[in-house]
């Protein structure tokens, strides 16, 4: 059984445009990519700010597009014994989506799309490692994706869940909530040969069985996602140099998530930021930015900045990336939390 | 509600499903509270709560077990109705019913269950795009085989079509001592 899983290639399309330049250098250096909605009529709605593509992306396309990039040294033989698993909103159309994605990669098949919120994109790849490892496939790509459009713009909304002030500041004083933004991204994993950009060491998925949509404000139930990550990597506290945090930037789920952090890293502070602060909140498929984001961290040898800070919040006392820093960590968490009391933390290696 | 094995019993290859919806033509779906418009919710809790009423009598489950019990709700369709709603007041600019923020994703009703059941594990939802009740076992497989639970509450539930919004649903506790 493999034991190590490697990020063999990934692409990434956020509101700062098709490819990972943009959100390397303005995203990583703090700059967001909010601004006025366009693709609809946002009159009425607490804020008007998201970070998106330009024009009206269709989703399909998008993930075509992704999923073909990431499979570009892929065989047509390989392709076709390649199983996708897509990340996206609970949608009649899904299966649609996925035919399509299929027809315009020649990939193996979309046996599924997950659609469990803000952790659908990381429990795929969860998935996907197990797939890998239990040598159910030789490779898998996951792909996911969320394009910012009216109905979970009004949604977000009526739940007063979005920032008034059109900024994420997540762990900030001040914070307000959340903004949308585009997040299309795709990667392809396979046993950890060759050289990969990054490395999957491990996983954890847990629940909190606490609440409907709240998390459980002690953070255990994250915690225990983390230790579980951690334990199945062999790595300990000390040896994690960033952590991509969930952050949404909204009230409660800050606090619950730093009280998560500070039980595990109690003795070893981390760098913390969340790049929601920049590129938004892409829902389904923030688990695939963020875990694109941190594998770009590594390879970069920079953490990014923790935008829209404010000033310090005595609930989220954390070592915040609040100016570009340089680093070298060998490895890396990006954790995602999700309605439900849904969590989890995938360890990420450098290359 | 509380259904056994006995008038819940069907089989899927070969496996006995622990509870269903509806069991009878004039079984009801209780409200959950939060809840409000479509019968998605009610559907997946009422399967999900017959099922570990099964495994585990009263509220809330065994906490050694529970602690280890993950979730997977399969649909293909998901909750058609709550969309259809959402999507049909913001074309029409009316204001969105904020409780259906919530309910609005698959998650929210899972996490009714697992805070009422005490359950600890992963809670997973997807579109299958083939069989669904094969594909919620397939991703309970993959959880047990990941390590990452014991036992895991497997829910399909799909709303009917052409009006008909009701639909039905099946639920079964798939556990590692099962899949040896």
């Amino acid at each position: 059984m493999a034991e190590r899983v490697a990020v063999a290639a990934m692409a990434v399309r956020t509101g700062f445009g098709r490819g990972g330049a943009g959100l390397l250098g303005a995203g990583f250096a703090g700059t967001p990519a909010f601004a006025p909605v366009t693709r609809f009529d946002t009159a009425g709605r607490r804020t008007d700010r998201a970070a998106t593509l330009p024009g009206c992306p269709d989703l399909a396309e998008e993930l075509t597009g992704v999923v073909a990039e990431v499979c570009a040294g892929l065989t047509a033989a390989q392709r076709a014994a390649t199983p996708v698993l897509l990340a996206a909103h609970a949608d009649a159309a899904n299966a649609e989506v996925a035919a399509a994605v299929v027809a315009g990669t020649g990939v193996a098949g979309v046996p599924r799309t997950y659609t469990n919120a803000c952790v659908a994109a990381s429990t795929a790849v969860a998935d996907a490692a197990t797939v890998l490892r239990t040598g159910r496939a030789e490779r898998v790509v996951v792909a996911a994706g969320y394009l910012v459009e009216p109905a979970m713009f009004g949604l977000f909304d009526a739940g007063r869940a979005l920032a008034r002030d059109g900024r994420a500041r997540p762990f900030s004083r001040g914070r307000q909530g959340m903004v949308l933004g585009d997040g299309v991204a795709a990667v392809l994993l396979t046993p950890d040969t060759g050289s990969p950009l990054a490395t999957i060491e491990g996983w954890g998925r847990t629940g909190d069985g606490h609440h409907v949509v709240k998390p459980a404000p002690d953070g255990s139930g994250l915690a225990r996602a983390i230790g579980t990550a951690l334990e199945r990597g062999g790595v300990d506290p000390a040896e994690v140099g960033y952590v991509n945090a969930n952050g949404t930037g909204t009230e409660f789920n800050d606090a619950a998530e730093v009280a998560a952090l500070r039980r595990v890293f109690a003795r070893a502070p981390v760098p913390v930021s969340s790049t929601k602060s920049v590129h938004g909140h892409a829902l389904e498929a923030s688990g695939l930015v963020e875990l694109v984001v941190t594998v770009l961290a590594l390879g970069e040898g920079r953490l990014p900045v923790n935008a829209g800070y404010l000033g310090p919040d005595p609930a989220c006392e954390l070592d915040l990336v609040l100016e570009p820093r340089t680093a070298a960590p060998r490895y890396a968490l990006t954790l995602n939390s999700a309605f439900g009391g849904a969590n989890t933390a995938l360890l990420v290696g450098a290359p | 509600m509380t259904g056994t094995r006995s008038t819940a019993e069907a089989t899927l290859g070969a496996r006995v499903v622990d509870a269903r919806w509806p069991e009878s033509d004039v079984d009801t779906l209780p409200s959950i509270p939060g809840f409000i418009l479509s019968d998605f919710t009610p559907l997946v809790a009422a399967v999900a709560e017959r099922c570990l009423r099964v495994h585990h009598g009263e509220p809330p489950a065994d906490p050694a077990r529970a602690a280890r019990t993950g979730l997977v709700l399969a649909s293909a369709r998901g909750d058609t109705t709550t969309l259809r709603i959402v999507t049909e007041a913001v074309a029409a600019g009316r204001r969105v019913p904020p409780l259906l923020f919530f309910q609005s994703n698959p998650n929210a009703v899972l996490g009714h269950v697992a805070a009422r059941w005490g359950l600890g594990g992963p809670v997973v939802c997807v579109s299958p795009t083939g069989d669904p009740m094969a594909d919620a076992l397939a991703c309970a497989e993959l959880l047990i085989d990941a390590g990452d639970a014991d036992e895991a509450v497997v829910v399909v539930a799909e709303l009917g079509e052409d009006g008909d919004q009701t639909g039905g649903a099946e639920a079964l506790l798939v556990t590692a001592e099962g899949r040896a």
